[in-house]
């Protein structure tokens, strides 16, 4: 096989290839084996006709089509390897000669990878933003905590508060009439969480166990239910139960029932060190992201616009996946927010723009720098997913060769590498403390 | 003498044809009228070749039916010929 690969414009490359004749006989020997197990020729059982009882049946020209659609592939992935081009898109396919006994000639128009003009990546100033923990953050976290292990104590009398919960009974009317979805029982509800329409919370307030009360309200001019919007409604609610929250006391006593420690002293001490090394690892990632944003900056790069086509297709499909998570279709969104598929994708663009710029990037620099994933990185880099994903590494090893996944493994972990290196060689500034 | 493409009508090519030619036997329809002789004689004209044996046979034609309607395929003769050593037919152009 011989191959070819002249730059024709700036991404593109036109590859021409020269398969051998006898490399095409094999190749059309193998179409037919496979054509005569599925053609059905009279007087032949399937797979039985020989090879000219096969080519008098379909044409021969079909059979040597067949042969050029198994050999094409192979021989273009070869020629790619051998000339070390690196497409990104399918490439455009001409066939410029195909008869028996002679070489195969096809050209392929193919968008190549993008030439990176890199500027500067090392010494990248950052600013690491202030890690601070004060005693205000652990007193809301511990706040939070109170909240969350309060008990809700019943009240048989008294008169409802603001962040009570109170279990109405209710039935609604607009204009008199009875409506849809308008009644409930044994509802429970939290006062002054905005959970109903607006102004039935603040007027349940005051109001004491078996207690009857009409409250009038109306509906939001945008409710989903257009019958609906903007009208008065009057709500007949009886509160059947009033709960309150009561707070523990913040003493050793709550520590020793919130976490595995002793005094209040020392889930004060976790808590902030927590805080800290959330703050720290968010400082981190800010770092990362401000390294990674500048260095693209830098950089120079034309990207094809197959390059982009692709990778809105690919964050358009993962969109519509998460959808499909919420149990919702990508036409419905689409529907809802009134925009058409491609109004969505010009609105990624940037976004997808950014993202092959900076990974463009970063592969340019692994090849600059010479930085490339170990075999034992790529391990570990497997060996999360599968902790990821609760599976054995091995299997998940295995599914990610078949896959052909490999590769992109592989340019996973030498991103992250190259990262690390920038970062490395980032001149990081501590900002200043703010007064 | 009749002409010999009135008598040897067309090949059979089955796959029980095919094998049959690794002995030198190739498979024909004729003409149901045709005996061994008029057979052999139309064979070596046809192919230039010459014939050592001719097995004939006559095949009745299957019934078929559409629903209560019985029809019937045509009877045809075929004959299996078996050539000289050597000798050979290069099937089977126009079939």
């Amino acid at each position: 096989m011989k191959a070819h690969a002249e730059r024709i414009e700036k991404n593109t490359v036109l590859l021409e290839v020269e398969v051998d004749a006898d490399q095409f006989a094999r190749a059309v020997d193998r179409a037919y084996r496979k054509l005569v197990k599925k053609v059905n020729i009279p007087g032949f059982r399937p797979g039985r006709a020989p090879r000219f009882i096969l080519e008098r049946h379909i044409g021969k020209q079909a059979l040597l089509e067949e042969a050029v659609e198994m050999l094409v592939p192979e021989a273009y992935y070869q020629a790619v390897k051998d000339t070390g081009i690196e497409p990104v898109a399918q490439p455009q396919l001409e066939l410029v000669q195909v008869e028996e006994g002679k070489p195969v000639i096809f050209k392929a128009r193919v968008v190549v990878k993008p030439e990176v003009e890199l500027g500067q990546y090392t010494g990248i100033e950052v600013t690491r933003p202030r890690v601070e923990v004060t005693p205000e953050d652990v007193e809301r976290e511990l706040k939070k905590l109170q909240e969350r292990y309060a008990r809700l104590i019943s009240l048989d009398e008294g008169a409802v508060q603001k962040g009570d919960y109170v279990t109405i009974d209710y039935e609604g009317k607009v204009d008199g009439e009875p409506f849809e979805g308008g009644q409930g029982t044994d509802f429970t509800i939290e006062v002054g969480a905005a959970g109903l329409l607006p102004g039935i919370e603040d007027q349940l307030v005051g109001m004491a166990v078996g207690e009857t009360k009409e409250v009038t309200t109306r509906f939001p001019d945008d409710y989903p239910r257009p019958e609906l919007a903007g009208k008065e409604a009057v709500f007949t609610v009886t509160v059947k139960a009033i709960k309150r929250k009561e707070l523990a006391p913040l003493d050793d006593e709550f520590a020793k029932d919130v976490s595995e420690f002793d005094t209040l002293e020392e889930l004060k001490a976790d808590i902030e060190n927590k805080l800290k090394q959330a703050a720290e690892a968010k400082a981190k990632a800010e770092i990362r992201q401000a390294v990674l944003k500048q260095v693209t900056d830098n950089a120079r790069v034309d990207i094809p616009e197959e390059m982009i086509a692709g990778r809105l297709e690919e964050m358009v499909q993962g969109f519509e996946r998460r959808l499909m998570l919420q149990g919702l279709t990508l036409e419905g969104y689409l529907q809802y927010n009134d925009l058409t598929l491609e109004q969505l994708k010009e609105r990624l663009r940037p976004d997808a723009e950014e993202t092959l710029k900076s990974m463009l990037v970063l592969d340019a620099i692994a090849k600059a720098e010479g930085i490339a994933a170990t075999e034992e990185e790529i391990e570990a880099e497997i060996k999360r997913m599968a902790d990821d994903m609760r599976q054995d590494p091995a299997v998940v090893r295995k599914a990610v060769e078949s896959q052909g996944q490999l590769e992109s493994v592989t340019k996973l972990v030498t991103r992250e590498k190259v990262l690390q290196f920038l970062v490395e060689r980032a001149k990081i500034v501590d900002q200043e403390v703010s007064s | 003498m009749k002409d010999p493409r009135d008598i040897i009508l067309r090949p059979v090519i089955t796959e029980k044809s095919m094998a049959l030619m690794e002995e030198n036997k190739y498979t024909f329809i004729v003409d149901p009228r045709a005996n061994k002789t008029e057979i052999k004689k139309a064979v070596e004209a046809l192919f230039k070749v010459k014939v050592e044996k001719v097995n004939t046979m006559r095949v009745k034609g299957k019934t078929k039916r559409v629903r209560n309607i019985v029809g019937k395929e045509p009877d045809y003769k075929k004959a299996i010929v078996k050539l000289k050593k050597g000798d050979r037919i290069e099937l089977f152009e126009g079939v």
